[in-house]
């Protein structure tokens, strides 16, 4: 894996998913701040801890409110959001500012793949090569790190 | 005049209502049938992130308790049920992300399995060739199907290439006459003539291509194994 380890922070209210994904973020080299499950949490721990990234549920403690933590952490903490959900349709266009989607269920190494093609991207401005299965880029950050000089692609 | 306008003026003469009323409670009736769908619809959505969210949470349960446990075997028996729960949540994501909810596309499916499997097999001696043809078989079949291909690639990813015995893995899908053909071989270290196969896996592949109406064939590749799995295309064999 290349670059430095990111900070990550887990928004997600069902714990046991919150800690084996603590553990699959350790294990590809990037370093956990902690997990949060409500939004106000989530917010707080963002403003604290400036994450570079951040995995966001749609559907926290407190409601359907990981849209809102998204944009914040996006807009007032310096921070990526990435959403994982099995609500993937549902996400406004714009990915309320998020880098992009983590379908659930995702693997293990759908997830591992992922944090470790958007680690690329964050500390080198682009892309490795085309997106792996499970992840999906939003258009704004697939245009920002030049994912679209890459299609067509063949594969 | 087009059809409605047409019906809505012959009602009004057979009933003696005039076509406004008419059209008025067509409308309210239009507009509640509309907030009923509305409803379903929402039902749908809430039952489909219900059993994404539960299928997250099975795999994440046998995840942490893989990470516990050190006896060999047990962690082997937990990932191999890790992966048959991976199996059906890659039908759930694939079944709710196409428009169409009641047919499955099977060549889709079989990339998502192949880029999990191979990826987290780290095996990158082991050469996948595919050729698949666009072929879509009814959701309802869509799990069991999902687990036979499951043991068939992991068998062949375990069995048939040891550490250290690099190769090829060919999946093919195809329509065979009132068939889907469904074809994977491997050039690895094949059948051991003395051992008769058994296992679990076995038995699954077994008792859902019952379930399917399936049958399923393996020969001996010399090398490797063959097996090439027929689906009817409607109803049994």
């Amino acid at each position: 894996m290349s670059g430095r380890a990111l900070d990550v922070l887990i928004v997600e209210d069902e714990m046991l998913l919150a800690i084996e994904l603590e553990h699959l973020v350790e294990e590809v080299g990037c370093h956990s701040l902690g997990c949060a499950m409500s939004s106000d949490e989530a917010v707080d721990l963002a403003q604290k801890l400036h994450p570079d990234l951040a995995l966001v549920d749609v559907h926290l403690s407190d409601g359907p409110t990981g849209v809102d933590v998204a944009r914040k952490i996006s807009q007032d903490c310096g921070g990526v959001a990435l959403f994982m959900t099995a609500n993937v349709k549902r996400l406004p266009d714009d990915f309320a500012g998020a880098c992009g989607v983590i379908g659930k269920p995702y693997s293990e190494h759908g997830v591992k793949t992922a944090l470790a093609y958007l680690t690329h991207c964050l500390t080198e401005g682009h892309v490795p090569g085309p997106v792996p299965v499970g992840l999906t880029l939003a258009p704004a950050y697939a245009t920002r790190w030049g994912l679209d000089d890459l299609m067509p692609r063949t594969a | 005049m087009d059809d409605y306008s047409e019906s809505v003026r012959d009602v009004s003469q057979a009933t003696g209502r005039s076509p406004a009323d008419l059209e008025a409670i067509i409308e309210a009736r239009t507009h509640e049938l509309k907030e009923a769908l509305d409803q379903k619809t929402a039902l749908l959505h809430e039952v489909d992130h219900r059993v994404k969210n539960n299928l997250q949470l099975i795999s994440s349960l046998l995840l942490l308790q893989n990470r516990r446990v050190q006896d060999p075997a047990l962690k082997a028996s937990l990932k191999g049920m890790l992966g048959r729960v991976n199996a059906i949540a890659t039908v759930h994501r694939r079944l709710f992300q196409s428009e169409d909810v009641e047919r499955f596309d099977v060549s889709a499916f079989i990339r998502d399995m192949v880029a999990d499997l191979m990826g987290s097999a780290a095996r990158d001696d082991i050469r996948i060739e595919l050729d698949l043809e666009r072929v879509e078989i009814p959701a309802s079949k869509a799990a069991p199907f999902a687990l036979v291909v499951n043991e068939l690639l992991t068998n062949a990813l375990r069995h048939g290439f040891p550490e250290g015995r690099g190769g090829r893995i060919f999946i093919g899908v195809r329509r065979d006459e009132g068939n889907f053909r469904i074809e994977i071989a491997d050039d690895g270290v094949g059948f051991d003539k003395d051992i008769k196969p058994s296992g679990f896996g076995l038995t699954i592949v077994q008792l859902l291509c019952q379930q399917l109406k399936a049958k399923s064939e393996t020969t001996d590749a010399e090398p490797g194994v063959q097996i090439v799995v027929l689906l009817p295309v409607n109803g049994a064999h």
